[in-house]
């Protein structure tokens, strides 16, 4: 089975070396001679005001783990779709597996309406 | 040595080395960043197990979900870093001892002869072998009530999320476009009904008034 | 591979299914009327109970059987105790009207989380696989993390909620490798394959199982808080608002029983005598610890977390004394049998204990003080009487129900010969005496502080007077109960 991902190792390896090897070569070729003034913050010619770290609004978390909860559930359903077309051959599971998975995405969307009813997907 | 286990070596390598860089980060964004590295590591080791669906799962929920979501925390908490480490190389020996202690434990109990890569089953996979069709057909079948709860522990914690951090706004300037609609014309218009005509006060009462105050 | 698939039985799993229906149907009821009436989520979440209740013993066969997979069980054991966790749930959600209103959290999640952690109760009580216990777990700790969170503005809750919140994964980590060993081990999740291969097992794997059961243990021991897994408990009890705590000390008692009884029991019976072990060291330092500790509380809710343990810690005691040296089992039914009673006999009088903490509160005052006890017999004598029936049957004096569920631990623990252990439970049972015959003392001699009039709904004064009646009563007629539970156990391991 692995060979099949022989070719995604070495796009990963590719694309490794693609992002590190210009890095290196500009840190071992290039003159490097840092100062005070070089390495603080740039912006636009005056003093930094703040920190770059800024708080963000707790708005963000909301959404990320609304998100989260929907990943996880499309993550489920793709061994579905990978046996559906077994599942609806075969007489003793056709209604059983189409139907369970109407009720677990069925679940979600009380769920999902329950977030968009409360507000939780609006921004402003 | 066989290529497999040169690559296994390598993600191992890689993902204990970026752990250990997770705890030791100066920098939360770094550790999180550190966190996805070892991420990538673990489902490279999956996948030399042949488990390509959770190595590929696991990039998506936790890499492409979690890691946001992380980065989301770290960014909304103001943490003073240099407090949350202190005593950091206080705890670090007794921490080290205990771990050390549980490590050595574990190996002399279980040691080579139950877990060992020889005492586990290998189950040559060929190529066109889908673990995630296996999957499928046991999680669909066999595994439905255990897959329902799922949901509806997916469900809770949407819940949750919503009852602890979801708040109103009352200074919002959204507009709520079913409020808007559902309007009707008494929320918006009172008809008073008045005289048409109203006698003007007389000037005498006036006066009287003017002098009692 | 599919076609050999057969079509699951539904009809043992009625309760779940519509219990899960129902509660989504009181979501959408809460989205659309609950921000009016606010009174329409509760009553549903009581029918909900109820109509789940008459399914059940409509549902209840006798003989255990498997469905899903063979990962469900439905056998009399898991009948008994979902009844005795709606009887809670709804005991629960009574209590907890008035004082979730006063402080403006009686939102319709409460209730609802409260229904999806019973449904987490009852998948954990009818688990029949590693899988589905450990789902269980997941589904009822979830919600409790988030009910002991729901007063957002208090930073007490909130820690308390991140305690138990890690903790509580620390726990369900150590259950999910331990159950990863059993597996390992014996090559099935399956509880009753798990038991078979335990009793046919090369040397070999004897040692991984055995490493296994001792995760399985401090997950469970976490699961019930019993010394050293008891830390969450005091900080949790009384960081949570008082409705949550109400909640939390009840049903999942139940739950974390049958866990009990399914993991060790059912899984793990051929290593009767190394669980024994394990789970006499918890109980003996639980009772020790837990009836110390609360002697120095001033706060009611840390006292009754202490007395939670301790008393966590006596029904181990009986689980403890089913097999005997040499695996003689034959004394094993009888004490599980008083284990079980045990827990019945805890949960009925912890629920009145939190409901007299929730009768005295009101709005922006928590009750949670002895001294806010303090001369409860002028203000309402009959209510004092219901509280002293709580102290006494928590203190295991004759003749209230917690005596019988002592006298039956403790007449198993004379008859396996673990004699010491039980003058050991005997003494610590008397210190324990004190802090609850104190709180009685204060009720009944001391000078009310404040001489408000308690002012809660008439439901909540009935609930509880029944309640208080219950453990009256079952202290007179004992056997009842206690030849249910026998019977149920009988029929059902």
């Amino acid at each position: 089975m692995l060979e099949n991902y022989f070719p995604v190792l070495v796009f990963v390896i590719v694309g490794l070396a693609f992002g590190c090897v210009p890095l290196l070569l500009g840190r071992l070729l290039g003159p490097h001679r840092p100062d005070r003034e070089k390495t603080s913050a740039y912006e636009c010619g005056f003093e930094a005001f703040e920190e770059a770290r800024m708080q963000f609004d707790i708005r963000y978390y909301l959404i990320a783990i609304i998100f989260i909860l929907f990943d996880l559930e499309i993550a489920f359903l793709f061994p579905w779709a990978a046996i559906f077309k077994e599942i609806t051959e075969s007489p003793a599971v056709r209604t059983f597996g189409f139907v369970e998975m109407f009720v677990f995405i069925g679940i979600l969307v009380v769920g999902y309406a329950y977030a968009w009813a409360k507000g939780a997907l609006d921004w402003e | 040595m066989e290529f497999k286990t040169v690559l296994f070596y390598l993600f191992a390598a890689v993902l204990v080395a970026s752990a250990l860089r997770v705890v030791t980060a100066r920098n939360p964004v770094h550790a999180v960043l550190f966190l996805v590295l070892a991420f990538f590591n673990a489902s490279g080791i999956w996948m030399l197990l042949d488990a390509e669906f959770l190595a590929i799962a696991l990039v998506m929920v936790y890499v492409g979900a979690v890691m946001v979501l992380f980065m989301f925390v770290v960014m909304m908490l103001d943490i003073n870093i240099e407090s949350v480490r202190r005593g950091f190389w206080n705890y670090l020996p007794l921490g080290l001892l205990v771990g050390t202690i549980l490590v050595v434990e574990m190996a002399a109990v279980l040691g080579q002869r139950y877990f060992s890569l020889d005492a586990l089953p290998n189950t040559a996979a060929e190529a066109g072998y889908s673990n995630t069709k296996e999957l499928g057909r046991l999680l669909y079948t066999d595994y439905a009530y255990p897959f329902e709860l799922a949901s509806v522990i997916l469900l809770v914690a949407i819940i949750a999320a919503v009852v602890l951090t979801h708040r109103e706004r009352k200074d919002t300037k959204a507009q709520k476009i079913g409020e808007q609609l559902a309007t009707r014309r008494d929320d918006r218009l009172r008809i008073v009904s008045m005289a048409s005509v109203k006698e003007a006060p007389s000037v005498e009462k006036a006066v009287t008034e003017e002098g009692n105050k | 591979m599919l076609n050999n698939f057969v079509m699951p039985d539904f009809n043992p799993a009625m309760p779940e299914i519509l219990l899960l229906s129902m509660t989504c149907g009181i979501l959408f009821v809460d989205l659309i009327f609950g921000a009016r009436h606010r009174w329409m989520v509760p009553l549903l979440s009581v029918v909900a109970l109820l109509v789940c209740a008459f399914v059940t013993v409509n549902t209840a066969i006798g003989d255990p059987v498997l469905t899903f997979g063979n990962m469900f069980i439905d056998d009399l054991m898991s009948d008994f105790l979902k009844l005795l966790t709606y009887v809670a749930v709804v005991a629960v959600i009574i209590y907890s009207r008035g004082y979730m209103k006063a402080r403006g959290l009686d939102k319709g999640e409460f209730y609802l989380l409260m229904l999806f952690a019973t449904l987490g109760m009852m998948v954990m009580i009818s688990a029949a696989n590693l899988l589905t216990i450990y789902l269980g777990v997941e589904l009822l700790s979830l919600s409790q993390y988030a009910l002991v969170a729901i007063d957002r503005k208090s930073t007490r809750a909130t820690e308390a909620a991140m305690k138990y919140f890690v903790l509580g994964a620390l726990a369900s980590g150590l259950l999910l490798y331990g159950m990863s060993m059993l597996y390992g081990a014996t090559g099935s999740l399956q509880l009753g394959e798990i038991a078979q291969a335990a009793s046919q097992q090369s040397t070999g794997n004897h040692t991984v199982l055995l490493f296994g059961l001792v995760f399985l243990v401090a997950g469970i021991g976490f699961k019930l808080g019993v010394v050293p897994f008891h830390m969450w408990i005091p900080d949790v009890y009384e960081g949570a608002p008082t409705a949550v705590t109400l909640f939390i000390a009840s049903a999942p008692k139940f739950a974390a029983f049958a866990m009990t009884i399914r993991l060790l029991v059912t899984g793990m019976f051929e290593y009767a005598e190394h669980w024994q072990t394990m789970l006499l060291i918890l109980a003996v330092s639980s009772i020790a610890l837990g009836n110390l500790a609360a002697i120095a509380q001033t706060n009611f809710k840390r006292m009754l977390a202490y007395s939670a343990i301790s008393h966590m810690g006596f029904m181990l005691l009986a689980l403890a004394s089913g097999v005997l040296a040499g695996g003689d089992h034959s004394p094993a039914m009888a004490a599980y049998t008083s284990a079980m009673y045990y827990v019945v006999a805890y949960v009925l009088s912890s629920l009145g204990s939190f409901g007299m903490i929730l009768l005295l509160s009101r709005a922006g005052f928590e009750a949670e003080n002895l001294t806010d006890f303090k001369g409860l017999n002028k203000r309402s004598p009959w209510f004092a009487l219901m509280a002293l029936i709580f102290m006494f049957s928590m203190a295991g004096i004759p003749f209230f129900v917690g005596f019988f569920a002592k006298f039956a631990v403790l007449s198993m623990l004379v008859a396996t010969e673990h004699t010491a252990t039980a003058v050991f439970a005997v003494i610590f049972s008397l210190i324990g005496a004190f802090y609850y015959l104190r709180v009685v003392k204060v009720m009944y001699f001391d000078a009310p502080q404040d001489n408000l009039p308690l002012r809660v709904g008439f439901d909540m004064r009935l609930v509880l007077s029944v309640n208080g009646l219950a453990v009256a009563l079952l202290g007179l007629f004992p056997q009842q109960v206690m030849s249910l539970c026998q019977f149920a156990l009988l029929r059902s391991l």
